[in-house]
């Protein structure tokens, strides 16, 4: 009696996890049931030699000067497009001449996907570090700038009117109202900017480096390495997973009064 | 007068108009008078149109065209097929719910473009391999939207058919499905763009054929202005697809409309 009490309290969590587990289980037992031909067994690997293979490299280090690089080309592309889209996204806000002289290339590109600019930004800027900042640069700017714009947009009418009748200038009611006012959507632009981020990060360093977690993962696929490969993707899974819900978890502390509609990432 | 009043009535569309065409000008004109054109570095949008008239007439714009949309809808249809109907189970079934949201939310959040490598060297660089890749980064958000869009559910609706007598069937089809489908093609909004990044990344990645295989080439060997017509199509085609599916969002739910922008 009391087991299926403590299961049906906590029957969310054990069937989620259960199911994880299960699968990675699953997952490790299928050499030992069938056995693979040999042109699929190349492109096989488990769980168990992924995590062999992940204390391997982080042994040797690899691991770590990998994730470095990455490191830098996602907080440097990230904060510069902090610095851009944010201000950007207010001034556009709150002017509509701007808004309307700059709808078309925002739409253009926050609709067209960014990686796509990677050939020409490799031809100018080269293989290395300012490529990939400028293609993560790239990816998260938009939903930021889009995001705080929406937010000027969603500012509450009345709110402006009273600290305009009371002699703000625009810069004052830009602090009180209507930064405040945006901050949960600049939070959850963030949080569309982040993921978008670490897309620019991996397809850069696939196509455009010579280092980095993207290089390591592309490199082990061209070697049949594919343990390796899962290394990576698990590293780049793991972060996603851990900065989203950090995010998400400050966007519903900053916004429990806005209902949650629907999952978007 | 009437100038003014045709000004301020389609004041929008005028400045964005005016703001495109000034752009192109100005990089045309810079580049032909004040600074010499570097052809290996840089481009003019007049030599980008000489680019793109000659791509239009050949039939090599057209067959990667082909190529990658056969990629594409392959894909795209799968992820239709099993994320729409796997998001109604989740949504409607607490248990089911639970074994699969923290497997599925960990993967939506991550960056699946990750094992795009794999894909291609396991499936190969034909269809297959970059069907695969849409697939995989499309079919989440199809799965997630039709989940909340069961969530939300109104919960009358529910309890009249089966006050009604209704069977399980006449749930999903008469109320579940047509109240989900507004988040479903919000989803599709969102899936169009993940499809084509697959796309992109696939033909980046390895292809011999198709429109990012054509825009990698051209980078490769230094041919900015066909760079550029791909890069032009290619957007175009984006900016179509999801202001189709904008349009359509707003045709079934009018509502939702406000929404929008937090996606």
């Amino acid at each position: 009696m009391k087991v299926k009490s403590l299961y049906t309290e906590h029957e969310p969590f054990i069937l989620g996890t259960g199911f994880i587990i299960v699968l990675l289980m699953a997952w490790e037992s299928i050499p030992l049931w069938y056995s693979l031909p040999k042109g699929m067994a190349l492109f096989f690997t488990t769980p168990s030699k992924i995590t062999a293979a992940f204390y391997e490299l982080l042994l040797n280090g690899e691991i770590e000067k990998h994730f470095y690089i990455s490191a830098i080309a996602f907080l440097a592309g990230l904060g510069l497009s902090i610095a851009v889209g944010l201000p950007a996204g207010l001034i556009i806000g709150r002017s509509s001449t701007l808004e309307a002289l700059l709808d078309p290339y925002v739409t253009a590109f926050n609709a067209t996907p960014r990686i796509v600019l990677l050939p020409l930004l490799i031809l100018w800027f080269g293989i290395g570090i300012w490529s990939k900042i400028v293609i993560v640069f790239a990816g998260a700017v938009f939903p930021l700038l889009i995001n705080t714009y929406a937010g000027v947009k969603n500012v509450n009418r009345v709110l402006v009117n009273v600290v305009r009748s009371f002699g703000a200038n625009e810069w004052q009611l830009m602090k009180i109202v209507v930064l405040p006012n945006s901050l949960p959507y600049i939070i959850a632009g963030l949080r569309l900017a982040i993921g978008r981020a670490i897309l620019g990060v991996v397809v850069g360093e696939f196509f455009g480096s010579s280092q980095g977690l993207g290089y390591m993962i592309a490199s082990a696929a061209t070697n049949y390495k594919v343990d390796v490969v899962f290394v990576g993707v698990a590293i780049f899974m793991a972060l996603s997973v851990i900065l989203t819900f950090a995010v998400k978890y400050v966007e519903s502390r900053l916004a429990s009064w806005r209902p949650e509609t629907a999952k978007t990432f | 007068m009437k100038a003014k009043e045709f000004y301020a009535e389609h004041r929008r569309l005028l400045l964005g108009f005016f703001s495109v065409i000034s752009l192109l000008a100005a990089w045309e004109l810079l580049l032909t008078y004040l600074f010499p054109l570097n052809p290996f570095f840089f481009t003019k949008p007049s030599l980008i149109a000489e680019a793109f008239k000659e791509q239009v007439r050949g039939p090599k714009l057209w067959h990667d065209l082909a190529i990658s949309s056969r990629a594409f809808l392959w894909g795209f249809s799968f992820a239709v097929v099993i994320g729409i109907p796997v998001g109604l189970i989740m949504g409607w079934r607490r248990r089911v719910e639970y074994t699969l949201d923290p497997f599925l939310t960990a993967l939506y959040a991550s960056p699946l473009v990750a094992v795009a490598p794999l894909f291609i060297i396991a499936f190969g660089v034909g269809v297959l391999g970059k069907a695969a890749l849409v697939f995989l980064l499309s079919v989440f958000p199809f799965i997630f939207n039709a989940f909340a869009g069961v969530k939300s559910t109104d919960r009358l609706l529910i309890d009249v058919i089966r006050s009604f007598g209704g069977s399980e069937k006449d749930l999903y089809l008469k109320v579940i499905l047509p109240s989900t489908i507004p988040y479903i093609v919000a989803g599709a909004r969102l899936a169009v763009g993940r499809g084509l990044v697959g796309i992109i990344v696939g033909e980046f990645y390895a292809a011999s054929e198709g429109i990012g295989f054509a825009i990698s080439q051209a980078g490769d060997t230094y041919r900015l202005p066909d760079m550029f017509v791909g890069i032009l199509i290619l957007s175009v085609i984006a900016v179509v697809l999801t202001e189709l599916m904008r349009k359509l969002e707003l045709t079934l739910a009018p509502w939702r409309a406000s929404e929008e922008v937090r996606s």
